[in-house]
């Protein structure tokens, strides 16, 4: 390896050495204020290292990475994501009855996981990538071990994840068979000259889809994520919901780009028909749910089903369309969670809805907080998400999916309903005199709040001027 | 010329006919894996399972992955769950117990369906071209310079797997100490 091999490699080695920093400092019994603040620095400074990434674009590391600008651009959301998911832990894990250190080690291992995905380029480091960052989720899945939910939880997805890997691995196997090798772009050129897919390759594939279609937690594939949203600690949730789907996502496009899986029809029918399924269905399951993050679990399924909309057409700008979508959920996704973290107490999640009654005239900027994110989930314009939504819909047209972009508009028409059913909720009631809460932990509560608002500024700013997003995306895109 | 080719071919077809006997093998310990009552005499299966699969590995010439699955899967792994489920001391109940939840009215459906699946399955394998893949040996110095070689980072990044799964055991398995009388409770180190 090269010193450029390095220099582009520096996100990953600093997440892999912040991980192992981490450990010592445990191990020299720093208090969980400490911990929590050096593991803090060090995911910024992981993600500064992004921006002395080398442009000379594609930087390939035979055989197994590839770092270009879009995997640049994944990476620093994921980086940026665990950047906000580990502000917010602080306060909740503080109150908790665990020992809470060893959750900033996973954290780190699991950012590291999905960073591969980024930027794998072969199936090895495709595996690698996803199961480190696996198998980090199942203990902090389980995190809170004494409570029912939470193994339970971490129980369900070990069993179905280990299940879908090996669907995964058969898939991958198959394809080795007929190609003959493990490397995308090799895959692709053994497939150049074909007019249509060798049955042992689809086979393969559609395998492969049920592993990754498990991990992006999309019909028919979707059974664990509402158990494990709900289980799992309201931090951890956010990561699921964010980092670990846009990893996958980041090597999917990846993979379909580099073999040009969008001219073989029956690959374009599995996957029309998977998005198909996991919007309907996402929203169709979120209608009757009482408790909050179950809703946000089938509406991730739903919007899953929308960023597979936005993958289909596999045109220019479905790949701008891809990552301005990835994007905006992101933000809208941790702001959402970063609201129910924050209010969480000591014995249990705010996640029922009837914990959200009236929560406007107790906290009036928290409600407001969580109801553009709201908003941008359900795509109501001036917000991220309608712009995003917009976007794909664009794409989707523009390439002549007019079957997908119905259902994508009929299920976001629904999707509107349970949204505002949350809003109504803390808009409802009087709440009386608000009376003064001691907070435990001022600062971190303080910092919490001035990060969700900053991301909410962020939604806003990007449904009022895309442009700018939308330039950044297309400098960052992946090259066909 | 012709005999040359001729011996080739008597070749191959020794080595098929090993494979199958291998693969019947193989399938057939699985399926008494599974279908075993006794924990003990299905782990016995799953050893016999784990052998033939190493000598799979050998016909197709691994004999380094072959001897790492003996060493590793049936040696270390296997000793231990062996061990483990000894020291548990199951009996009868849980082998009653098995045969009240195996009943032939609860499996039989699924394996309808998984057997549809597999079908065709082996129909799309056997309608393709059949690959043609060349024999050569890969020995443990092939795989040693593979993997420090080209796919450093692969080893790299397993390390960092396998440190998730010890962090991530570790603070699963760490228990507090329950405390039955408060005379007996240590002094908290502050």
């Amino acid at each position: 390896m090269s010193g450029n091999d390095f220099i582009a490699l520096s996100p990953l080695l600093l997440l892999t050495g912040s991980s192992v920093l981490i450990m010592l400092l445990i191990a020299l019994k720093l208090s969980h204020r400490n911990i929590q603040l050096s593991s803090l620095l060090l995911f910024i400074l992981a993600f500064f290292s992004l921006f002395y990434e080398p442009d000379v674009s594609p930087h390939h590391i035979e055989p197994l990475l590839v770092v270009d600008r879009f995997a640049v651009f994944i990476m620093g959301l994921i980086i940026f994501s665990g950047l906000v998911v580990n502000i917010l832990s602080y306060i909740y894990f503080e109150e908790k009855e665990e020992g809470p250190k060893e959750y900033y080690v996973l954290l780190f291992l699991c950012t590291l996981g999905a960073c591969v995905l980024a930027t794998s380029k072969h199936f090895i480091s495709l595996f690698l990538g996803l199961e480190i960052l696996t198998v980090g989720l199942y203990a902090l899945i389980a995190y809170l071990k004494a409570r029912h939910h939470n193994i339970e939880a971490g129980i369900k997805y070990l069993v179905l994840a280990a299940f879908s890997s090996a669907f995964l691995l058969f898939g991958m196997a198959l394809i080795y068979l007929q190609t003959g090798s493990m490397e995308f772009s090799i895959i692709g050129r053994s497939l150049h000259s074909l007019p249509s897919l060798p049955p042992l390759f689809l086979t393969g594939l559609g395998m492969m889809l049920v592993g990754v279609g498990f991990k992006l937690a999309v019909v028919p594939f979707h059974m664990w994520t509402a158990d494990v949203y709900q289980g799992a600690p309201t931090p951890v949730t956010s990561f699921i919901a964010t980092v670990s789907k846009g990893g996958v996502i980041a090597v999917l496009l990846r993979f379909f780009i580099v073999i040009d899986g969008f001219r073989f029809s029956p690959l374009m029918l599995m996957l029309m028909s998977i998005a198909i399924a996991s919007m309907i269905v996402g929203n169709l399951l979120a209608l009757q749910q009482k408790n909050v993050k179950r809703i946000l679990a089938y509406s991730s399924i739903a919007h899953l089903g929308y960023l597979l909309v936005a993958l289909i057409p596999g045109s220019v700008m479905s790949i701008q369309a891809v990552s301005f979508y990835l994007a905006a959920y992101f933000i809208t996704i941790l702001t959402a969670f970063g609201i129910m973290t924050i209010l969480s107490t000591k014995e249990n999640d705010a996640e029922d809805i009837e914990s959200y009654k009236a929560l406007f005239w107790k906290h009036p900027l928290l409600a407001c907080i969580f109801s553009a994110a709201l908003l941008s989930l359900a795509g109501i314009p001036l917000t991220a998400g309608f712009v995003g939504k917009f976007f794909i819909l664009a794409a989707s047209l523009q390439a002549g999916f007019w079957m997908i972009a119905f259902v994508l508009v009929i299920g976001s028409v629904i999707g509107l309903y349970y949204y505002l059913r949350i809003i109504s909720k803390m808009f409802s009631g009087r709440g009386g005199v608000p009376r003064k809460e001691q907070r435990s932990h001022p600062v971190f509560y303080l910092v919490s709040v001035i990060v969700l608002s900053l991301l909410t500024l962020f939604i806003i700013w990007f449904g009022v001027y895309p442009s700018g997003l939308i330039y950044f995306v297309d400098y960052f895109r992946l090259n066909m | 010329m012709k005999i040359h080719q001729l011996t080739y071919i008597a070749y191959c077809l020794k080595m098929d006919i090993f494979f199958y006997i291998t693969a019947f093998v193989t399938l057939f310990s699985t399926i008494m894996v599974i279908t075993r009552h006794n924990p003990v005499h299905a782990l016995l299966y799953l050893v016999i399972s784990l052998l033939s699969l190493s000598v799979i590995f050998f016909l197709l010439g691994a004999p380094f992955v072959a001897l790492l699955e003996i060493i590793i899967y049936a040696g270390a792994i296997m000793v231990l769950f062996i061990f483990v489920i000894m020291l548990l001391n199951l009996g009868k109940e849980t082998a009653a117990q098995e045969k009240a939840w195996l009943k032939p009215k609860i499996w039989i459906g699924p394996v309808i369906l998984s057997t549809i699946l597999l079908a065709e399955l082996v129909y799309l394998i056997t309608m393709a071209q059949p690959p043609s893949y060349t024999l050569q040996t890969v020995d443990s110095k092939a795989v040693a310079i593979s993997l420090f070689g080209p796919y450093l980072i692969g080893v790299e990044l397993a390390a960092m797997l396998l440190m998730a799964g010890v962090v991530g055991t570790a603070h699963i398995g760490q228990q507090k100490k329950t405390v039955l009388h408060r005379f007996l409770k240590e002094e908290e180190p502050s």
